[in-house]
């Protein structure tokens, strides 16, 4: 069972260094996107019994993190008709080293943490902290609106981690509550992004900043 | 013939020396030659003994008994001193002769004889006073000698700079010096590590030591003045004033006793030093200051060498801590022949051509296949290349560290980066020496001055010859050195006295012997092959241009271009270009230029700061009466109130 | 007697089979692409061709020239000879031979470039410029790779260190190497072997200019750094060491046979990176030895 969870927290690990290091759109889509359906997959593992609402609020998940919202950010993207992030604020190599970085210091930070003893051995935390910090490299260190959303994210599903650790203590309507306002976000971003677009002729959040009057 | 007898017998051949070298300098190099070979005698026989020399004279010399003392750690680094020193010598005779430099030369010869004396006096000395002594004469000599060429404006920023920081650090060391005096309640100096008390001096005697020993970000004057030295000075300078520095720092982290912190402290200052000094060397230019550039790593890889011992010595005497240790050591030896050999090889390209800068120069093997064949082998081992002595000293650090990280112990954590960081730096420094061994020698000549130059005479090519030698003979047979060396450690840590040679180090030094054999047997069997089967000379192929220039093969700074750009934010270069406009461009040029980044970036600024502030504060001086007396009644009125609240005046 | 007979044995194996891998990364190119290709044996008939040839030199190289090549390849096969081969172990393995073995290959990159530096060529300077660039961020992971393997099982002897464990770890540390064996021996996606083009060689453009005996030992050594870099991967993935010694010769060439055809499809299928992407891609390979070291630490702590 512990086995499996940190075999699946270490592919979203990988999948975030994926995401800061891919100047391509479409991989930080998908990346973002298979590290939604893994972590969907996580209230499976952790829960003793298996009722209907865990079921159906994994399989809810994973549909909408991993087919709902990456559609919605692709039919953003072609309609935008970008696939490339080219000037970082923060270049591609710094941003992976920061992320190793930053995901070696998570590992050390968590051990230094007082964590229930079912949860010292796993990565739950590290992954945690790593995921948020991805979010935030990606956030601050890109220029194009989609790589931001798909930072925002990541940065949520970092959240989602944090909050796996208290999975016997939240209902999981909570955790469907999240779900639903993430789908419904990234449906209002996806239209903000067409009309920056139509508006700039472009997609680089740096024009924004022409509305500050 | 004791040691005491040797040298007090080299002492006085200098003396000689000093006071003859003015009229002759043939005598000079007599007598310096003797002096230096009799103080190697004496330096070899307290290494390879057991018994330590010691002498106290019975009249006091500035207040204090003179007291010297010669063992193991001290004659590891006389011995490198008189092989230095005498070579120096012998190619200053040449390089810096009478009929070339009329006014400087005589000088010349004097200050060196003073340099050699008196850094053998800092080595001997056992005695904080004269340690304190010996210490200034010998920065004041370099700096003499360093600006032997004194018409020139770079030589004196370059003298003045290095006086300057030079006395920053002597600043440190006089504080140090003092309060080891006032807590022990004598000068003199020696074992004292049950004293736990005099622990935190050890971080005064690191930064003043530091400073000498060009330690990042310490090492702001070692560039210019290392550059702009003659070159059998920036020899000497780069071979063995700076590992007085280091000297320094072994003796007192091994006399006194030293807190915690310290071996990590030093662990990271050699890393980084190492690492960004020789990043540092890749971007430079000028050959010899990308050879003093290489001195700040090197001076970095023993400091990793010490940190580590450091560490095994407060971890229960690890045996890593030995190897460690051994490297460090050893490396001061095998950076000294090296460098000297880089730098004389160096001195012998500017004496045939005139310049420095390496895109000046170009396709100096055909004219000096001598001095190119050397520097190729200094080259070679100061890439710690197998099978040359470069890679004996690393080889034992890295031996070190790995089993420091293999033991899993609180310093693996530490050994891990700094390993990565040794390896990255070897191979920027690998990078480094092909484009100045490269460029400098190979191809075409670029300019006039390359095309005219000349083979350097004997003197400069037997000492060379004789550095080279020393590089191939202990990386050959490295067992031969190692008694010397332990004999060293063991009177830096006594635990560590009579250590056996890791168990690898003979099969290593069959296995280089046995490369050396196949290597030059391969060479010269393809070599032979190739004339059986017929050659031919053309043209270098270059896509069809009909006119080839020599401008036009890859220059030193495109070579380094790749690496050197991805430490932009170190470098911080500074790029000024014209470039070339319309159909029929005039001149277009593009210089680039790589500041030393501490100093002008970080301390030029602060000063900047500081003068502002000061002369800001001056004109409370304008020298008004009336506003002076305003002062003082302000003064006065202020100490009034803080009375009044009760503070105590 | 025995030591040097033994030697001599493992000389001529490696010597003999370096030329082979070359062949089969061009046959499995050619069966990517729909083609026969050339015969696996080509590289052989290459090198006899060239060997007996006449050179020409530029008149502005140096004797180095030629003797660069020569140390070069005494250096490789120097830093195979150290590589244990499975249980049969290595002939003269010591406490840091390990070390040895990565700075011979160092040897070898620099009497490269200094070849390529000879003629005055400013394609040559060029790639040698970037290959001396390219080989601090490979051996970066190099030594992370090594340390990775020393830390998990606390030796620093080549022989006790090709003993690995599984797991996670395994697989980092195969990725990582891998990368590093397409950056060292100039494969796609650093470089392509095939191209015309010199201002995107780095390997090719170094050794433009050689003919004759001298290019026979440059690209028999680079075969030979082909097969040296394969069964280091094999061996610090697989645990040869353990096996029996028919077990380990099917593994070990099993292992190579693995690779080489994995390098050719990787060169058959993708494209050659663009130059200011290459540390991106050396960066990953640095930080997949990385964690795959801290892995090792951690599987040891616990």
């Amino acid at each position: 069972m512990n086995e499996t969870m940190n075999l699946l927290i270490g592919l979203a690990m990988g999948l975030n260094l994926l995401a800061l290091g891919s100047n391509r759109l479409p991989t930080v889509i998908r990346a973002m996107a298979v590290q939604g359906m893994a972590l969907g997959l996580m209230p499976l593992l952790i829960e003793g019994q298996l009722n209907w609402r865990v079921i159906l609020v994994a399989v809810a998940t994973v549909v909408g993190k991993g087919i709902v919202i990456p559609t919605l950010l692709r039919r953003a993207m072609r309609a935008a008709n970008i696939d490339r992030e080219m000037e970082p604020f923060i270049g591609f190599v710094p941003s992976l080293l920061l992320g190793a970085g930053g995901t070696i210091a998570a590992v050390g930070l968590a051990r230094l943490l007082p964590l229930l003893p079912e949860h010292a051995g796993s990565l739950l935390v590290p992954g945690a902290l790593a995921s948020v910090l991805t979010g935030f490299v990606l956030l601050i260190g890109r220029a194009k609106a989609i790589s931001q959303v798909c930072g925002y994210l990541i940065l949520e599903n970092g959240i989602y981690l944090f909050g796996l650790l208290l999975i016997h203590s939240t209902p999981l309507l909570v955790e469907a509550g999240i779900l639903l306002d993430l789908t419904v976000g990234v449906f209002v971003i996806g239209i903000i992004v067409d009309r920056i677009q139509r508006a700039f002729d472009s997609l680089d959040t740096r024009k924004l900043t022409v509305l500050r009057e | 013939m004791t040691p005491g007898v040797l040298l007090l017998f080299a002492a006085s051949a200098l003396v000689a020396g000093i006071v003859a070298g003015p009229w002759s300098s043939r005598t000079w190099l007599g007598l310096t030659l003797m002096a230096t070979t009799t103080a190697l005698a004496a330096a070899l026989a307290v290494l390879l003994g057991s018994a330590d020399w010691n002498w106290s004279s019975t009249f006091p010399v500035g207040g204090e008994v003179l007291h010297f003392r010669l063992d193991g750690v001290s004659a590891l680094f006389l011995v490198l001193l008189s092989v230095v020193g005498g070579a120096g010598a012998a190619y200053a005779h040449e390089y810096w002769s009478d009929a070339e430099y009329p006014n400087s030369a005589l000088r010349g010869r004097a200050w060196w004889g003073g340099l050699v004396l008196s850094m053998a006096f800092v080595l001997l000395a056992s005695n904080g006073l004269h340690f304190l002594i010996g210490w200034e004469l010998f920065t004041v000599c370099a700096f003499f000698l360093i600006t032997l060429d004194r018409q020139n404006r770079e030589v004196r920023r370059a003298g003045w700079l290095y006086l300057a920081a030079s006395h920053a650090g002597t600043v440190c060391l006089f504080a140090f010096f003092c309060t080891l005096a006032a807590r022990t309640g004598s000068w003199e100096l020696g074992p004292m590590r049950e004293q736990s008390g005099l622990a935190p001096l050890f971080w005064l005697a690191l930064a003043g030591f530091s400073v000498k020993a060009g330690v990042f970000p310490l090492h702001i004057w070692l560039p210019s003045a290392h550059a702009n030295a003659p070159s059998h000075v920036s020899a000497i300078l780069s071979g063995v004033a700076i590992k007085l520095g280091i000297y320094g720092l072994v003796r007192f982290s091994g006399w006194l006793p030293v807190p915690p912190a310290a071996g990590w402290v030093v662990l990271g200052l050699g890393a980084v030093s190492a690492l960004f000094g020789i990043v540092f060397a890749l971007a430079q230019n000028d050959l010899k200051r990308l050879l003093a550039y290489c001195s700040v790593e090197n001076v970095g890889i023993i400091l990793i060498g010490l940190g580590g011992a450091l560490l095994g010595a407060a971890q229960g005497d690890a045996r890593w801590g030995q190897l460690a240790l051994a490297g460090a050591l050893w490396h001061v030896w095998n950076h000294g022949a090296f460098k000297s050999l880089l730098f004389f090889g160096a001195g012998s390209v500017l004496h045939a051509t005139g310049t420095r800068e390496m895109s000046r120069l170009g396709g100096l093997w055909r004219t000096m296949p001598w001095t190119a064949g050397l520097f190729a082998i200094g080259a070679m081992a100061v890439a710690s290349l197998p099978p040359l002595n470069g890679f004996i000293s690393e080889w034992l650090v890295y031996l070190g560290l790995f089993e420091a990280a293999a033991s899993r112990g609180a310093t693996a954590w530490a050994a891990l980066p700094v390993t990565i960081m040794l390896a990255m730096a070897g191979a920027v420094a690998l990078a480094t020496f092909t484009k100045a061994a490269t460029v400098v020698f190979l191809g075409a000549p670029r300019t006039q001055a390359a095309e005219t130059a000349h083979e350097c005479g004997p003197f400069m090519r037997g000492t060379m010859l004789l550095m080279a030698a020393i590089c191939c003979g202990v990386g050959l047979a490295p067992l031969l050195f190692w008694p010397a060396i332990s004999r060293a450690m063991g009177d830096w840590h006594p635990a560590w006295a009579n250590a056996a040679p890791p168990a690898a180090l003979p099969v290593l030094g069959s296995v280089h012997l046995a490369l050396a054999i196949l290597m030059l047997a391969a060479g010269a069997w393809l070599w032979r092959k190739v004339h059986a089967n017929g050659l031919r000379r053309r043209l270098t192929w270059d896509c069809g241009y009909a006119a080839p220039a020599a401008r036009m093969q890859y220059s030193g700074g495109s070579f380094a271009g790749i690496a050197a750009g991805w430490f932009f934010w170190l470098l911080q270069p500074e790029r000024t270009s014209r470039r070339p406009r319309g159909a029929m461009p005039g001149h277009a040029s593009r210089i680039e230029r790589i500041p030393e980044t501490v100093l002008e970036r970080v301390i030029v600024p602060v000063s900047n700061v500081v003068m502002r502030g000061s002369t800001a504060v001056r004109r409370l001086q304008h020298g008004r009466l009336q506003a002076y007396i305003l002062y003082l009644v302000v003064g006065l009125i202020a100490l009034g109130i803080f009375v009044l609240i009760g503070g105590s005046p | 007697m025995m030591a040097m007979l033994e030697m001599l044995l493992r000389l001529a194996l490696w010597v003999l089979l370096a030329p082979l891998l070359p062949g089969i990364i061009n046959r499995v190119k050619a069966w990517v692409a729909g083609r026969r290709g050339p015969p696996v044996l080509q590289l052989y008939y290459d090198l006899a061709r060239l060997w007996q040839r006449g050179v020409v030199l530029s008149t502005l190289a140096s004797p180095g020239f030629v003797v660069g090549p020569a140390v070069a390849w005494v250096a490789v096969l120097g830093a195979a000879l150290l590589l244990p081969l499975g249980p049969a172990g290595s002939v003269f393995g010591f406490p840091g031979d390990v070390l040895l073995m990565i700075y011979l290959l160092a040897l070898a990159r620099f009497c490269t470039a200094w070849a390529a530096m000879e003629t005055g060529s400013a394609f040559e300077g060029m790639g040698a410029a970037r290959e001396v660039s390219y080989a601090v961020l490979t051996e970066a992971a190099i030594v992370a790779a090594v340390l990775s393997l020393s830390v998990q099982t606390g030796s620093v002897t080549l022989v006790t260190m090709l003993a690995p464990g599984t797991g996670a770890g395994a697989v980092l540390l195969a990725a990582g190497l891998f990368v590093v064996l397409l950056a060292e021996n100039c494969r796609v996606p650093f470089d392509d072997p095939n191209t015309h083009l010199e201002l995107t060689m780095i390997h090719e453009a170094m050794i433009l200019d050689h003919s004759g005996p001298p290019l026979a030992v440059i690209l028999h050594g680079a075969a030979l750094k082909l097969l040296f870099f394969a069964v280091l991967l094999t061996e610090a993935v697989l645990p040869v060491g353990r096996l029996t010694s028919a077990a380990a010769a099917a593994v070990l060439v099993g292992g190579v046979l693995v690779v080489t055809v994995g390098v050719g499809l990787v060169e058959s299928l993708l494209a050659r990176l663009a130059f200011r992407r290459v540390p991106l891609l050396l960066t990953t390979a640095f930080l997949l030895c990385l964690f795959a070291l801290l892995m090792a630490w951690k599987g040891g702590a616990a």
